[in-house]
Protein backbone atom coordinates (compact mmCIF):
# COMPACT_ATOMS: atom_id res chain seq x y z
CA UNK A 1 0.00 0.00 0.00
CA UNK A 2 1.13 3.34 -0.68
CA UNK A 3 0.56 6.93 -0.55
CA UNK A 4 -2.46 7.48 -3.18
CA UNK A 5 -5.13 7.21 -0.83
CA UNK A 6 -4.04 7.19 2.77
CA UNK A 7 -7.19 9.22 4.45
CA UNK A 8 -9.01 6.09 3.42
CA UNK A 9 -9.43 4.40 6.89
CA UNK A 10 -9.99 0.92 5.44
CA UNK A 11 -7.04 0.95 3.19
CA UNK A 12 -5.00 1.87 5.71
CA UNK A 13 -5.96 -0.56 8.24
CA UNK A 14 -3.42 -3.23 8.64
CA UNK A 15 -4.16 -6.63 6.73
CA UNK A 16 -0.61 -8.10 7.54
CA UNK A 17 1.30 -9.57 10.44
CA UNK A 18 1.08 -7.05 13.64
CA UNK A 19 3.65 -8.43 16.28
CA UNK A 20 1.35 -10.62 18.81
CA UNK A 21 -0.79 -9.37 21.51
CA UNK A 22 -1.17 -5.87 19.24
CA UNK A 23 -4.19 -7.04 17.51
CA UNK A 24 -6.62 -7.46 19.68
CA UNK A 25 -10.45 -7.16 19.30
CA UNK A 26 -11.83 -3.34 19.75
CA UNK A 27 -8.58 -1.87 19.70
CA UNK A 28 -7.26 -1.85 16.02
CA UNK A 29 -3.78 -1.52 14.58
CA UNK A 30 -4.09 0.96 11.45
CA UNK A 31 -1.12 1.36 9.38
CA UNK A 32 -0.27 4.10 7.06
CA UNK A 33 2.79 4.08 4.91
CA UNK A 34 4.53 7.23 2.97
CA UNK A 35 6.52 8.81 1.48
CA UNK A 36 9.05 10.19 4.15
CA UNK A 37 8.71 13.23 3.08
CA UNK A 38 7.23 16.69 4.50
CA UNK A 39 4.64 16.72 1.85
CA UNK A 40 3.09 13.30 3.54
CA UNK A 41 2.74 15.05 6.76
CA UNK A 42 -0.83 16.19 6.78
CA UNK A 43 -2.51 12.74 5.69
CA UNK A 44 -0.63 11.31 8.99
CA UNK A 45 -2.33 14.79 10.73
CA UNK A 46 -5.29 13.64 9.42
CA UNK A 47 -5.61 9.83 9.95
CA UNK A 48 -4.50 10.83 13.81
CA UNK A 49 -6.87 13.41 14.23
CA UNK A 50 -9.60 10.88 12.60
CA UNK A 51 -8.69 8.02 15.17
CA UNK A 52 -8.34 10.24 18.33
CA UNK A 53 -11.93 11.65 17.51
CA UNK A 54 -13.13 8.35 16.76
CA UNK A 55 -11.67 7.57 20.75
CA UNK A 56 -13.59 10.31 21.40
CA UNK A 57 -10.49 11.81 23.04
CA UNK A 58 -11.54 15.80 24.26
CA UNK A 59 -10.41 17.99 21.97
CA UNK A 60 -7.17 19.21 23.76
CA UNK A 61 -6.15 15.60 23.78
CA UNK A 62 -7.23 15.04 19.63
CA UNK A 63 -5.06 18.16 18.86
CA UNK A 64 -1.85 17.12 21.09
CA UNK A 65 -1.76 14.05 19.80
CA UNK A 66 -1.90 15.50 16.05
CA UNK A 67 0.75 17.71 16.50
CA UNK A 68 2.69 15.67 18.34
CA UNK A 69 2.37 13.08 15.73
CA UNK A 70 3.30 15.49 13.11
CA UNK A 71 6.35 16.57 15.54
CA UNK A 72 7.81 13.19 15.71
CA UNK A 73 7.43 12.36 12.05
CA UNK A 74 9.14 15.39 11.11
CA UNK A 75 11.60 14.43 13.07
CA UNK A 76 11.90 11.51 11.61
CA UNK A 77 11.64 12.64 8.12
CA UNK A 78 14.72 14.67 9.04
CA UNK A 79 16.81 11.59 9.40
CA UNK A 80 15.44 9.03 6.53
CA UNK A 81 17.63 7.72 4.10
CA UNK A 82 16.97 9.03 0.66
CA UNK A 83 13.39 7.61 -0.77
CA UNK A 84 12.75 6.27 2.86
CA UNK A 85 9.21 5.15 3.59
CA UNK A 86 7.80 6.38 6.55
CA UNK A 87 5.86 3.97 8.75
CA UNK A 88 3.07 4.71 11.00
CA UNK A 89 1.60 2.33 12.97
CA UNK A 90 -1.40 3.17 15.58
CA UNK A 91 -2.28 1.52 18.16
CA UNK A 92 -6.15 2.90 19.70
CA UNK A 93 -6.77 0.97 23.21
CA UNK A 94 -9.34 2.48 25.46
CA UNK A 95 -7.14 4.35 27.39
CA UNK A 96 -4.68 5.59 25.20
CA UNK A 97 -3.34 6.03 21.57
CA UNK A 98 0.30 4.97 20.67
CA UNK A 99 2.14 5.73 17.76
CA UNK A 100 5.32 3.91 16.92
CA UNK A 101 6.98 5.54 13.99
CA UNK A 102 9.79 4.46 12.09
CA UNK A 103 12.17 5.56 8.72
CA UNK A 104 15.09 3.67 7.64
CA UNK A 105 18.18 6.07 7.75
CA UNK A 106 21.37 6.25 6.56
CA UNK A 107 23.24 6.66 10.08
CA UNK A 108 22.88 5.02 13.73
CA UNK A 109 22.05 8.50 15.23
CA UNK A 110 18.99 8.75 17.44
CA UNK A 111 16.78 11.73 17.62
CA UNK A 112 18.33 14.37 19.96
CA UNK A 113 16.67 14.91 23.24
CA UNK A 114 17.66 17.98 24.16
CA UNK A 115 16.05 20.14 21.20
CA UNK A 116 13.03 22.21 21.27
CA UNK A 117 11.40 19.72 19.42
CA UNK A 118 11.98 17.14 21.37
CA UNK A 119 10.51 19.19 24.56
CA UNK A 120 7.32 19.85 22.30
CA UNK A 121 7.02 16.38 22.05
CA UNK A 122 7.23 15.24 25.06
CA UNK A 123 4.72 18.50 26.39
CA UNK A 124 2.05 16.92 23.90
CA UNK A 125 2.81 12.85 24.29
CA UNK A 126 2.43 11.10 27.52
CA UNK A 127 5.52 9.28 27.28
CA UNK A 128 7.86 9.38 24.50
CA UNK A 129 10.96 7.20 23.48
CA UNK A 130 13.17 6.75 20.79
CA UNK A 131 15.23 3.53 19.65
CA UNK A 132 17.85 2.99 16.61
CA UNK A 133 18.14 -0.92 15.07
CA UNK A 134 20.42 -2.35 12.38
CA UNK A 135 18.28 -2.61 9.73
CA UNK A 136 17.66 -6.45 9.49
CA UNK A 137 16.39 -6.37 5.42
CA UNK A 138 18.60 -3.97 3.76
CA UNK A 139 21.80 -3.46 3.04
CA UNK A 140 23.33 -1.82 5.94
CA UNK A 141 21.20 0.69 7.41
CA UNK A 142 19.42 1.72 10.63
CA UNK A 143 15.40 1.86 11.61
CA UNK A 144 14.78 4.50 13.54
CA UNK A 145 12.32 5.01 15.66
CA UNK A 146 9.93 6.52 17.37
CA UNK A 147 7.26 5.95 20.13
CA UNK A 148 4.55 8.00 21.75
CA UNK A 149 1.54 7.39 23.21
CA UNK A 150 -1.31 9.87 24.40
CA UNK A 151 -4.24 8.48 27.01
CA UNK A 152 -7.65 10.25 27.50
CA UNK A 153 -7.25 13.22 29.84
CA UNK A 154 -10.30 12.34 31.45
CA UNK A 155 -12.35 8.89 32.18
CA UNK B 1 -14.62 40.24 -8.73
CA UNK B 2 -14.97 44.36 -9.60
CA UNK B 3 -12.39 45.59 -11.08
CA UNK B 4 -11.34 48.61 -9.27
CA UNK B 5 -11.76 51.31 -10.86
CA UNK B 6 -8.76 51.58 -13.22
CA UNK B 7 -5.47 49.61 -12.19
CA UNK B 8 -3.10 51.81 -12.53
CA UNK B 9 -2.54 54.85 -10.73
CA UNK B 10 -3.42 58.23 -11.91
CA UNK B 11 -0.73 60.29 -13.95
CA UNK B 12 -0.73 62.84 -11.03
CA UNK B 13 -0.23 59.77 -8.19
CA UNK B 14 2.55 58.46 -9.96
CA UNK B 15 4.03 61.77 -10.15
CA UNK B 16 3.69 62.03 -6.32
CA UNK B 17 5.79 58.66 -6.02
CA UNK B 18 8.66 60.14 -8.62
CA UNK B 19 9.07 62.75 -6.05
CA UNK B 20 9.90 60.23 -3.44
CA UNK B 21 12.27 58.83 -5.50
CA UNK B 22 15.22 61.10 -4.00
CA UNK B 23 14.46 59.11 -0.64
CA UNK B 24 15.31 56.01 -1.69
CA UNK B 25 19.05 57.00 -2.59
CA UNK B 26 19.56 59.14 0.25
CA UNK B 27 18.09 55.98 3.06
CA UNK B 28 20.71 54.13 1.06
CA UNK B 29 23.63 56.23 1.85
CA UNK B 30 22.29 56.29 5.81
CA UNK B 31 23.83 54.00 8.21
CA UNK B 32 20.73 52.25 9.59
CA UNK B 33 21.91 53.33 13.50
CA UNK B 34 21.42 56.07 12.41
CA UNK B 35 18.06 58.17 13.70
CA UNK B 36 17.92 59.57 9.93
CA UNK B 37 17.37 56.48 8.49
CA UNK B 38 14.32 55.90 10.65
CA UNK B 39 12.64 59.20 9.41
CA UNK B 40 13.19 58.18 5.93
CA UNK B 41 11.86 54.58 6.10
CA UNK B 42 9.00 55.54 8.29
CA UNK B 43 8.44 58.69 5.32
CA UNK B 44 8.46 56.33 2.61
CA UNK B 45 6.11 53.20 4.26
CA UNK B 46 4.10 56.15 4.87
CA UNK B 47 3.61 57.93 1.39
CA UNK B 48 3.31 54.57 -0.13
CA UNK B 49 0.44 53.33 1.79
CA UNK B 50 -1.92 53.76 -0.76
CA UNK B 51 -0.47 51.88 -2.87
CA UNK B 52 -0.39 48.37 -0.10
CA UNK B 53 -3.99 49.69 0.54
CA UNK B 54 -4.96 49.39 -3.37
CA UNK B 55 -3.18 46.20 -3.96
CA UNK B 56 -4.70 45.08 -0.49
CA UNK B 57 -8.23 46.02 -2.12
CA UNK B 58 -7.92 43.64 -5.15
CA UNK B 59 -7.99 40.51 -3.13
CA UNK B 60 -11.16 41.52 -1.42
CA UNK B 61 -14.05 39.31 -1.85
CA UNK B 62 -11.86 36.21 -0.69
CA UNK B 63 -13.09 35.59 2.59
CA UNK B 64 -10.63 37.53 4.49
CA UNK B 65 -11.36 40.82 6.12
CA UNK B 66 -10.00 44.30 4.37
CA UNK B 67 -8.09 45.32 7.78
CA UNK B 68 -6.19 42.06 7.94
CA UNK B 69 -5.32 42.34 3.91
CA UNK B 70 -3.85 45.68 4.41
CA UNK B 71 -1.99 45.11 7.19
CA UNK B 72 -0.07 42.10 4.55
CA UNK B 73 0.52 44.38 1.98
CA UNK B 74 2.09 46.91 4.01
CA UNK B 75 4.28 44.13 5.19
CA UNK B 76 4.95 43.58 2.04
CA UNK B 77 5.51 47.18 1.64
CA UNK B 78 7.84 47.26 4.40
CA UNK B 79 10.04 44.53 2.95
CA UNK B 80 10.10 46.42 -0.30
CA UNK B 81 11.30 49.46 1.16
CA UNK B 82 13.74 47.83 2.92
CA UNK B 83 14.81 45.76 -0.33
CA UNK B 84 14.72 47.73 -2.51
CA UNK B 85 17.79 49.03 -4.15
CA UNK B 86 17.81 52.43 -6.18
CA UNK B 87 21.00 51.66 -8.31
CA UNK B 88 19.28 49.04 -10.08
CA UNK B 89 17.73 51.27 -12.45
CA UNK B 90 14.34 50.33 -11.84
CA UNK B 91 11.84 52.68 -10.23
CA UNK B 92 10.37 51.52 -6.70
CA UNK B 93 6.72 50.78 -7.66
CA UNK B 94 8.00 48.06 -10.58
CA UNK B 95 9.68 46.53 -7.68
CA UNK B 96 7.03 47.28 -4.60
CA UNK B 97 3.83 46.30 -6.77
CA UNK B 98 4.83 42.40 -7.32
CA UNK B 99 6.29 42.22 -4.34
CA UNK B 100 3.69 43.56 -1.96
CA UNK B 101 1.36 41.51 -4.31
CA UNK B 102 3.71 38.22 -3.58
CA UNK B 103 3.27 38.93 0.39
CA UNK B 104 -0.18 38.89 -0.42
CA UNK B 105 -0.62 35.54 -1.98
CA UNK B 106 1.80 33.95 0.17
CA UNK B 107 -0.43 34.79 2.54
CA UNK B 108 -3.11 32.86 1.48
CA UNK B 109 -1.64 30.53 0.30
CA UNK B 110 0.34 29.86 4.01
CA UNK B 111 -3.02 29.66 5.58
CA UNK B 112 -5.27 28.01 2.96
CA UNK B 113 -7.48 31.60 2.65
CA UNK B 114 -8.25 30.94 -0.99
CA UNK B 115 -10.49 28.23 -0.14
CA UNK B 116 -13.62 29.37 1.40
CA UNK B 117 -15.71 26.68 3.49
CA UNK B 118 -19.21 25.89 2.31
CA UNK B 119 -21.72 27.47 4.44
CA UNK B 120 -23.07 24.04 6.00
CA UNK B 121 -19.74 23.52 7.56
CA UNK B 122 -19.14 27.13 8.73
CA UNK B 123 -22.03 26.65 10.36
CA UNK B 124 -21.04 23.68 12.38
CA UNK B 125 -17.57 24.73 12.91
CA UNK B 126 -19.11 27.67 14.35
CA UNK B 127 -21.27 25.80 17.17
CA UNK B 128 -18.80 23.36 17.42
CA UNK B 129 -16.34 26.22 18.58
CA UNK B 130 -18.45 28.01 20.86
CA UNK B 131 -20.24 24.56 22.58
CA UNK B 132 -16.08 24.17 23.34
CA UNK B 133 -16.28 27.29 24.85
CA UNK B 134 -19.28 26.69 26.95
CA UNK B 135 -18.50 22.95 27.69
CA UNK B 136 -15.43 23.83 28.89
CA UNK B 137 -16.82 26.24 31.36
CA UNK B 138 -19.11 23.48 32.74
CA UNK B 139 -17.04 20.52 32.90
CA UNK B 140 -14.06 22.19 33.46
CA UNK B 141 -11.91 20.24 30.84
CA UNK B 142 -12.07 20.17 27.61
CA UNK B 143 -15.32 18.01 25.79
CA UNK B 144 -15.41 14.87 23.81
CA UNK B 145 -17.06 15.13 20.36
CA UNK B 146 -19.71 12.76 21.74
CA UNK B 147 -20.36 15.51 24.32
CA UNK B 148 -20.06 17.84 21.76
CA UNK B 149 -22.33 16.06 19.65
CA UNK B 150 -25.20 15.57 22.61
CA UNK B 151 -25.11 19.11 23.60
CA UNK B 152 -25.76 20.33 20.15
CA UNK B 153 -27.87 17.45 19.34
CA UNK B 154 -26.38 16.74 16.38
CA UNK B 155 -24.31 13.52 15.12
CA UNK B 156 -20.91 12.53 16.03
CA UNK B 157 -19.90 12.45 12.40
CA UNK B 158 -21.09 16.46 12.04
CA UNK B 159 -19.08 17.41 15.29
CA UNK B 160 -16.07 15.48 13.62
CA UNK B 161 -16.95 17.75 10.36
CA UNK B 162 -17.15 20.80 12.55
CA UNK B 163 -13.47 19.94 14.39
CA UNK B 164 -11.91 18.95 10.78
CA UNK B 165 -12.98 22.34 9.50
CA UNK B 166 -10.63 24.43 11.35
CA UNK B 167 -7.86 22.33 10.06
CA UNK B 168 -8.83 22.30 6.35
CA UNK B 169 -9.81 25.98 5.99
CA UNK B 170 -8.61 28.85 7.16
CA UNK B 171 -11.41 30.46 8.85
CA UNK B 172 -9.74 33.28 11.43
CA UNK B 173 -12.48 35.31 10.90
CA UNK B 174 -15.01 33.07 12.01
CA UNK B 175 -13.04 32.51 15.13
CA UNK B 176 -12.62 36.01 15.98
CA UNK B 177 -16.33 36.21 15.74
CA UNK B 178 -16.20 34.40 18.84
CA UNK B 179 -13.17 36.45 20.39
CA UNK B 180 -13.31 38.69 22.96
CA UNK B 181 -10.46 41.71 23.03
CA UNK B 182 -6.85 40.06 24.12
CA UNK B 183 -4.15 42.26 24.16
CA UNK B 184 -3.12 41.11 27.90
CA UNK B 185 0.56 41.89 28.15
CA UNK B 186 2.90 39.39 28.10
CA UNK B 187 4.42 40.23 31.40
CA UNK B 188 6.22 37.94 33.12
CA UNK B 189 5.85 34.92 30.24
CA UNK B 190 8.38 35.99 28.28
CA UNK B 191 10.53 36.92 30.81
CA UNK B 192 11.14 33.39 32.29
CA UNK B 193 11.12 31.43 29.40
CA UNK B 194 14.79 32.34 28.97
CA UNK B 195 15.33 29.78 32.14
CA UNK B 196 13.17 27.42 30.22
CA UNK B 197 15.04 27.15 27.24
CA UNK B 198 18.14 26.52 29.42
CA UNK B 199 18.31 22.51 29.01
CA UNK B 200 17.27 23.43 25.58
CA UNK B 201 20.72 22.43 23.63
CA UNK B 202 19.54 24.39 20.15
CA UNK B 203 18.46 27.44 22.45
CA UNK B 204 20.71 29.85 20.61
CA UNK B 205 19.23 28.97 17.54
CA UNK B 206 15.83 28.88 19.10
CA UNK B 207 15.58 32.53 20.95
CA UNK B 208 15.92 35.10 17.95
CA UNK B 209 13.01 32.50 16.11
CA UNK B 210 10.85 33.40 19.19
CA UNK B 211 11.50 36.66 19.02
CA UNK B 212 10.18 37.06 15.64
CA UNK B 213 7.29 35.38 16.40
CA UNK B 214 4.04 37.72 17.27
CA UNK B 215 3.56 38.56 20.76
CA UNK B 216 0.33 36.35 20.77
CA UNK B 217 1.98 33.37 18.72
CA UNK B 218 4.63 33.39 21.32
CA UNK B 219 2.77 33.72 24.57
CA UNK B 220 0.70 30.43 23.36
CA UNK B 221 3.77 28.60 22.11
CA UNK B 222 5.38 29.82 26.10
CA UNK B 223 1.88 28.93 27.50
CA UNK B 224 1.68 25.61 26.40
CA UNK B 225 5.29 24.20 26.39
CA UNK B 226 6.79 26.10 28.86
CA UNK B 227 3.59 26.46 31.30
CA UNK B 228 1.53 22.97 30.65
CA UNK B 229 -1.28 24.71 30.13
CA UNK B 230 -3.95 23.51 28.10
CA UNK B 231 -4.95 24.90 24.75
CA UNK B 232 -8.91 25.04 26.44
CA UNK B 233 -6.76 27.51 29.14
CA UNK B 234 -5.16 29.48 26.92
CA UNK B 235 -8.15 29.57 24.87
CA UNK B 236 -9.61 30.96 28.29
CA UNK B 237 -6.87 33.21 29.25
CA UNK B 238 -6.12 34.83 25.65
CA UNK B 239 -10.00 35.24 24.52
CA UNK B 240 -9.95 33.48 21.58
CA UNK B 241 -11.50 29.80 20.67
CA UNK B 242 -9.78 26.70 21.28
CA UNK B 243 -9.95 25.84 17.42
CA UNK B 244 -8.02 29.06 16.79
CA UNK B 245 -5.41 28.19 19.73
CA UNK B 246 -5.17 24.45 18.02
CA UNK B 247 -4.88 26.42 14.57
CA UNK B 248 -2.09 29.13 15.53
CA UNK B 249 0.00 26.43 17.59
CA UNK B 250 0.20 24.04 14.81
CA UNK B 251 0.79 26.80 12.67
CA UNK B 252 3.29 28.41 14.46
CA UNK B 253 5.57 24.91 14.93
CA UNK B 254 5.04 24.76 11.85
CA UNK B 255 6.89 27.26 10.73
CA UNK B 256 9.98 27.21 13.79
CA UNK B 257 10.57 23.58 12.06
CA UNK B 258 10.89 25.01 8.80
CA UNK B 259 12.95 27.60 10.00
CA UNK B 260 15.31 25.13 12.51
CA UNK B 261 16.08 23.26 9.39
CA UNK B 262 17.12 26.30 7.31
CA UNK B 263 19.62 27.10 10.42
CA UNK B 264 20.66 23.76 11.55
CA UNK B 265 21.54 21.94 8.54
CA UNK B 266 22.37 24.85 5.88
CA UNK B 267 25.57 22.82 5.16
CA UNK B 268 23.77 19.86 3.93
CA UNK B 269 21.75 19.33 0.87
CA UNK B 270 18.24 19.62 1.35
CA UNK B 271 16.21 16.47 0.49
CA UNK B 272 13.11 17.84 -1.30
Amino acid sequence: MSAPEPADRSAATRAGTPPPGEQRAGSPVVEVRVAAAAAQLPVLRAVTGDLAMRADFDVDAIDDLRLAVDEACSTLVGLAAESATLVCRFLAEEHSITLSAAVTSDDSRKPREDTFSWRVLSALADSVSTSVEPNADADGGHVVRIELTKGRTHE
Amino acid sequence: MKQADSDHAPHSRHQRYDELAPLFAELAGVPKDDPRYEQLRDRLVTEHLPVAEHIARRFSHRGESQEDLTQVATLGLINAVDRFDPERGVDFLSYAVPTIMGEVRRHFRDTGWAVRMPRRLQELHLSVSSAIARLSQELGRAPTPSELAEHLGISREDVHRGLEAGNAYRSASLDELLTATDEIPLGDAIGSDDAELAEVENRETIRPLLAELDERERRILVMRFFRSMTQTQIAEQIGISQMHVSRLLSRTLAWLRQRLEQEETPAESSKD
